[in-house]
């Protein structure tokens, strides 16, 4: 109910900003329309090695991220094997084009400063639609802006063209993301009765997911049927 | 007797140095592991058979999702707190309407991999009749070396036989996303749950439209 006032069960989802909320996924999918979509149809029609080679050189490029928020985290292991996919990607993976870090028994995982803040006991706040950036909320927009603009060590090199680099790697960084998620957001569009309290809820739930390293969802907030 | 006694004792001491390197596994599969196993491999085999018309193929999808989930069970939980003030007709039409949707909403989803195979790699327990069994889907012409897709299947045994409640992807699961779904529809419709069969209805019809 775009505009309208915010419903009950939208402030027991923790979502008191609703309207404003459903506005703002129109204004995206909009904006997916325009900057995304075509794109990555194109995109998506590239041989799989190209798109594997792209995604992994991203993920090999966020790894001192992941590193320091895995130390953040007090988590050596996992530090651990993030240090050493860098490494072992950068070398004989050629610059992170290849995983090979992966078939030898480190493999990839995630990590970010919004989940770091959680992991130290912070919680989400009320659920955001941001213009673009999709799903979120302040604890998790917080942990990107310090994820792009603090920690992630590209900021401290200094060249000229700078702009263009973080600019362009962003956008490839949508651009591997929406491929990715292509089908599954389609899938999730097209057997929703309500595509914005699906969105809302599997955000939701994969954030949880991530924060707590894949171990499984019980207690109190896993509904019992 | 000192020969017949020593030859035990020495096959007894052969067993016990052996014992660990035999291929016996170290813990039995969980009822709710072998459950998943059994159960997955036909449900695939439906949706790989390409000898099956369409409607042939939905018919005996449904069959075998009756067999697997309790459907009434889900419905129930997904209807939330306006459970408790729908009509019994309602409720009546609801449930059917629901379970073509789930029919649809899981044979659209599993479409997606015909041609892979789902390998259970885990099982682990949350509650004493909760159980998460997680499997990979694999697909034998993935040459990119990504990991696999993770799917979670949620097994009660509280009732008995074991069923399938929820299924998740990625740590994210379908019947709790469904309830939210279906709860703000209702929140932002008066409650109206004729509305929401209706909408589902017309959901399922577009899904099985668009899966083969």
């Amino acid at each position: 109910m775009p505009g309208g006032a915010t419903s009950p069960e939208a402030l027991a989802a923790n979502d008191p900003y609703e309207p404003v909320n459903r506005q703002m996924l129109v204004l995206n999918q909009r904006l997916d329309d325009i900057f995304f979509r075509r794109t990555v149809k194109t995109y998506r029609s590239l041989p799989d090695a190209m798109r594997t080679g792209m995604h992994n050189i991203l993920r090999n490029l966020a790894s001192p991220t992941i590193f320091v928020n895995d130390v953040l985290q007090a988590q050596p292991a996992r530090a651990g094997q993030t240090a050493a996919r860098f490494v072992i990607n950068s070398s004989m993976g050629l610059g992170g084009i290849f995983d090979p870090a992966t078939g030898i028994g480190a493999p990839y995982h995630g990590e970010d400063f919004g989940q770091t803040l959680a992991w130290w006991g912070m919680g989400e706040g009320p659920y955001l639609m941001l213009p673009l950036l999709g799903p979120s909320n302040p604890r998790d927009a917080a942990g990107l802006a310090i994820d792009t603009f603090v920690l992630d060590p590209t900021n401290y090199i200094h060249f000229k063209q700078h702009f263009w680099w973080d600019a362009g790697r962003q956008y490839l960084n949508f651009l591997d993301l929406r491929a990715q998620s292509f089908e599954t957001l389609q899938g999730i569009e097209r057997s929703s009765v309500d595509y914005y309290a699906a969105l809302r809820n599997l955000y939701r739930q994969v954030r949880e997911a991530e924060i707590r390293n894949g171990a499984p969802a019980k207690g109190e907030n896993f509904p019992d049927f | 007797m000192s020969k017949p006694f020593s030859l035990d004792r020495r096959a007894l001491l052969t067993a016990a140095v052996t014992a660990p390197f035999l291929a016996v596994p170290a813990f039995a599969a969980d009822p709710a592991e072998t459950f998943v196993n059994e159960n997955i491999q036909k449900g695939m085999a439906i949706l790989n058979n390409k000898a099956l018309t369409k409607q042939q193929r939905r018919d005996q999808f449904e069959q075998f999702l009756l067999g697997l989930a309790d459907l009434k069970r889900i419905a129930d939980f997904t209807l939330g707190r306006y459970r408790a003030t729908t009509s019994p007709a309602d409720l009546a039409a609801f449930d059917a309407a629901f379970q073509n949707f789930a029919v649809a909403t899981y044979q659209s989803y599993f479409s997606k991999y015909t041609g892979q195979s789902l390998q259970v790699t885990n099982s682990t327990q949350a509650g004493p009749t909760d159980y998460r069994v997680t499997a990979n889907v694999i697909d034998p012409a993935d040459r990119s070396g990504k990991e696999p897709l993770e799917v979670t299947f949620r097994v009660r045994t509280d009732r008995g036989k074991p069923v399938v409640t929820d299924v998740a992807v990625n740590g994210a699961f379908l019947s709790i996303a469904q309830q939210a779904q279906f709860v703000g529809f209702l929140g932002q419709n008066n409650g109206n749950v004729k509305l929401l069969i209706a909408h589902l209805a017309d959901v399922t019809a577009d899904l099985a439209k668009s899966t083969n």
